[in-house]
Order: C-alpha cells, then structure tokens, then sequence
C-alpha cells in the first residue's frame, strides 16, 4: 500500500512535468496542444542519441535534450502555429495534431519502431523500513522536483514569469501594458519543449524508450493538466500527482494494460463534474 | 490495374463517409472530433464481432450504426457545459479507451492480432470474380444515399439550428433551440454514418485489428472536409478524392526513392501527410469550396472632401 503510494508519487512527477508543460503552453496560446505526446517522444530520443549514441553521460545529455526540444519547439512555432495567424483553437489544435504525426514519425524514420533504453548502470534499490525505491525513481523524483521548482520561480518571480501570467489572463490587456507577446510565446515554448523533454527522458529512464512512450502518456497528461485546471500550470503538478497516485492504486484492481483507463475515468469525472479544474477559476464558456 | 483502381475508389468511398459524418458534426453544429478513429473501430469492430458469430451482415451492419451512433451521444454529453476543444480531448481520449480495449480485450477483439476471416455479404449471389466492383457500387450508392439524406437536413430547419448554435450557443439557445438536444442529435447523426463506413470497412477488408483505427484515420477525415470546405458536402467529395490520392500516391515513394528501407517508407509517408494538412490549414483553410455565407459588405469610407 505504502509502496503504490511511493510509486505513484513516483511517476505522477513524471507526469507533472509534461502535464506542466501542456498547461503553460494552453495558458498562453489557449489550445490544447496534442503534439504533447509526440514532444515528449522526440525529447527521450534527443537523450536517447546524447547518451547511448554519443555516450554522454545522462546527467549530461537530458539537460542537453531539453534545450534541443526546447528550439525544437520554437522552430515549430514559428514554422507552423505563428503563419497560421489564426487564434482559433480548433485550426491550432488540427495543426498540433500534423505537428505529432511529423514529430513522431521522423523519431520512427531515424530509430524505427525497437523498444531501447538509456546506457545506465543498473544500481540496487534503496530500501528503507520495507519500502523499496529504484535509483532510478529516486533520480526521476530529484529532477523533478527541481524542474518544478524552477517553474514555480520563473512563472512567481520573474518578468517572464508575469508576462505569461498577464497573457494567460487576457491578451490585450497584456499588450496594452507593452508586453511582447511574441517574445513570450516564444519563451513559454522554450519552456513547454524543456519540460515535455525533461519528462520523456525521465519516463523513459523508468521504463524504456520506444516511439510511443509519448502517445501512451497523452491522456494521461491531459487528465493531470485538467484535473488541475487546465492553464494553471501549478495546478498541474498537483493534477500529475493525483493522477500518478490513482493510476498506481488502479493496478490494484484493474489489469495494468488499464492504467490509462484510469486516466480516462478521471478525465471524463473531472470533465462533467468540474471542468475547471480542482483548483481553477472558470475559464470555460457554456 | 483495374482492381487497383477499384480498391483505390473504395477507399475513397470510406473516405467520403467519414468526412460526411464529420461535416455534420464539426462543420455544421461545430463540433470537433477527433476520436473519428476510435468510433470508426467500434463501428468495425460490432459488425465484424457479430458476422464472425454468424449474425446475417444486414443486422451486423445496422447494429453496428446503432452502437456507433449511441457511444457518440454518449461522448457528445461532454459537451453539456464545455468549451469546444475539451470535446476535442474528451473524443480523443475515447478513441484511446477504445484502442485499449480493442488491444486487451482478447476474447472479444482478438487483442492486436484482430479479427480475420470476416463473412462477404451476400458472395453467395455476387460471385468471387465480380465482388469488388459490386461492392464499390454499394459503397457509392450508399455516399449518395447519405449525401442526399445529409444534404436534406442541411437545409432543413434542423441544419440552420445547427448552424445557429455553432455560431453562437447562446443565441440560439435563446431562441428557444433546446442547445443540449440539438448537439446529441448531430453527434448521433454522425456517429451512424461513421458506424456504415466502419460495418463496410470490416466487410471490405474482411481482417481488422487496432492499428487500422488509429489516430491518422481522424486525420484524413479532417483533411478531407478541410480540403473540401468545412460546411460543404459537395466540396468534401472532392476532398476525399483528394485526400485518398494523395495518400495512395505517397505509396510509390519508395519507388522513386529506393535508397529507403522498407520500414521508413511508412513513416515518411505519415510524415508526408502531417506536413500536408499543416499547408493546408496555413494556405487553404477555407478549402476548394468554402462555405456559402452571408456578409455585410466592408464598410470603406466616403471619398471626397475631407472633413476639417
């Protein structure tokens, strides 16, 4: 019992960060964006390329990922959503979906569709009163943690920071007051792309790094990013948490092959009971 | 040659089909799905599931509309208080629950090994020689029949309340359009005519398994209504063509490109068509033939003598 908590923590961190990064990114430019699932996939293979390819060592190599995803994902911007001149969700998120079949499929042209896994040493698990954690948890949660606390920071403390908030919460007004809106789209990608990299690498240090890790994590991302009031991406480490808790506790009943049932039976319940989240304002219309 | 033809024309029907439904949900009440994949599995899956048990394809065919029509006013519920693109990941999320259970669900789905051997209809009367051009026709005479059926109900009073609450749900609703009942009733709508074309599908291929319901099925069908003109029936005919073409051409890559191992062919094609509907959306997104609306005229102002 304490042990499905501990993973379930565990892995909801990992979640966290891509449903983070969903949040950010719908906050600022009001689209749910699906390529989520493809970025994570691409951030685990820029990893996957750094460390077992190059032989970087992973400590090197995700950092080096997740600024690799993050221009990545302002070349997309700028490729794709920005000539779109469009502020229409749906026309944005039609295109995030071209964006995921480009994106996942050019991992799959490169590295084809072999299950791989990072060039770690395998080390014994910590063991502490009975419960058992894996050095690779422990690392996943250590990055973690310290990749939310950045973002807390940066969105709390810095001018980014309020230049996104201020967006989020009404665009012209936000312009009105002289903030570049293009320069902080731009930076909340950069941002969006680090985390969904930082996520794919950590969740394929947990598991193994496969052309659908991001795919099979997508509901999953999107039941922790609104579960925590989608935009609100503090909200969304604690909607990660929730969901990596409940999916943990789910194989207690369900199958495992299941496990994103229970992301879907959250998001669905969250949806029709309240769809602004546990902790977010309204921010839907009728 | 022909046969190629043939079974390129019925995709093109299948095709046709999807991007109907999809017009009436997302072009007329305005309502995104993007789990077209997943209900085009359920309505593969019913009818394959129950011919293989021996059930006569006409009842298969229509209990997998029925089931079809009914996940979809069950999924549209979603929409009861939310903005649109939460349907969209609502929808998307019930395509992934499905291609769960197609995958886990052995006993029923066969897992990712599919269903194969599924019944021809009535081959007892059409022969082996002739099957698929008889089927072809089938499939044509249905688009027509769902054409002619979907067109009518453009036009009627329900189409322009559609339409009404797609522009503004607030207005309509009060106009006294029962809002709720009208988006059921679209989604339902099309939920049918995407359970035809998922019966037909299992028929035509007579093998099904999970990889064929996925994510890029929904995208097709969104490029073909883009394509054709979201709003336009007529347009999305010529954007299923369109479409279909350009997918089936994207097959001979590999022989214009025979450096590539087989196994990338596949993904370049997809990459191919990704970059395909983001041109699309950048440089055409009112399509061939755009929807017929109208405007007020841009007011330009008066010349002449200028005001002191």
């Amino acid at each position: 019992m304490a042990q499905a908590l501990l993973n379930g923590m565990v892995s909801g961190m990992l979640i966290a960060l891509a449903a983070i990064a969903l949040s950010l990114t719908y906050g600022v430019l009001n689209f749910p964006n699906f390529a989520i699932g493809a970025m994570i996939t691409t951030g685990a293979y820029l990893a996957y390329f750094l460390n077992a390819q190059l032989g970087l060592a992973l400590a090197v190599a995700a950092p080096l990922a997740a600024i690799g995803l993050a221009l990545i994902s302002v070349v997309v911007a700028h490729a794709v959503y920005r000539p779109l001149r469009t502020d229409d969700p749906i026309a944005l998120l039609l295109a995030s979906a071209g964006v995921t079949f480009v994106l996942e499929n050019a991992v799959r042209f490169i590295y084809g569709a072999e299950v791989r896994g990072f060039d770690q040493p395998v080390a014994r698990p910590l063991v502490w009163q009975g419960l058992r954690l894996n050095h690779e948890q422990l690392v996943d949660a250590a990055v973690a943690v310290a990749a939310m606390i950045a973002v807390a920071v940066i969105l709390k403390l810095t001018r980014l920071g309020r230049a996104m908030r201020a967006i989020s919460d009404s665009p012209a007004l936000a312009q009105v007051r002289g903030i570049d809106k293009g320069r902080t789209i731009d930076w909340t990608w950069a941002l969006a792309g680090a985390l969904a990299a930082l996520s794919g690498v950590l969740i394929g240090l947990d598991g193994t790094v496969e052309p659908l890790i991001g795919t099979n994590y997508l509901i999953t991302v999107f039941a922790a990013a609104i579960l925590g009031g989608i935009g609100n991406p503090l909200g969304a480490m604690a909607g990660g948490l929730v969901i990596g808790i409940v999916e943990e506790f789910s194989a207690l009943v369900l199958p495992t092959t299941y496990r994103q049932g229970a992301s879907f039976v959250v998001l669905v319940l969250v949806l029709f009971v309240r769809p602004q989240g546990l902790a977010g304002v309204a921010r839907f219309r009728r | 040659m022909m046969a190629y033809l043939v079974s390129i024309l019925t995709f093109v029907a299948l095709a046709a089909l999807l991007a109907l439904a999809l017009n009436i949900q997302w072009g007329q009440a305005g309502m995104v799905n993007f789990g077209i994949g997943g209900f085009y599995g359920v309505g593969a899956y019913t009818a394959a599931i129950l011919s293989v048990r021996g059930t006569d394809p006409l009842t298969a065919t229509i209990a997998a509309i029925v089931v079809t029509a009914a996940a979809s006013a069950f999924v549209s519920l979603a929409s009861i208080r939310l903005r649109d693109d939460y349907l969209a990941i609502t929808t998307l999320a019930f395509a992934e629950a499905m291609r769960l259970v197609m995958l886990n669900e052995e006993w029923l789905t066969g897992g990712s090994d599919g269903i194969r051997d599924i019944p021809r209809p009535f081959i007892q009367f059409v022969g082996g020689e002739n099957y698929e051009p008889a089927f072809l026709a089938v499939c044509f005479a249905l688009v027509g029949g769902v054409y002619i059926l979907l067109e009518r109900l453009v036009r009627a009073p329900f189409g322009r309340a559609l339409r009404a609450l797609r522009e503004d749900d607030v207005v309509a609703a009060t106009l006294g359009k029962e809002v709720l009942k009208l988006r059921i009733k679209a989604f339902a709508i099309g939920g049918a005519v995407i359970g035809l074309a998922g019966a037909l599908h299992a028929f035509y291929f007579t093998y099904i398994d999970p990889g064929q319901f996925a994510g890029f099925v929904t995208v097709y069908a969104f490029m073909a209504v883009i394509a054709g003109g979201k709003g336009s029936n007529s347009g999305l005919l010529f954007g299923a063509c369109t479409v279909m073409v350009l997918v089936e051409g994207t097959r001979f890559l590999k022989d214009f490109l025979p450096f590539l191992e087989p196994s990338q062919a596949a993904p370049l094609r997809l990459i191919l068509i990704g970059v395909g509907l983001i041109l699309m959306l950048i440089f055409r997104p009112g399509g061939i033939m755009p929807e017929y609306r109208l405007s007020v005229r841009e007011w330009t102002p008066p010349t002449g003598k200028k005001l002191t």
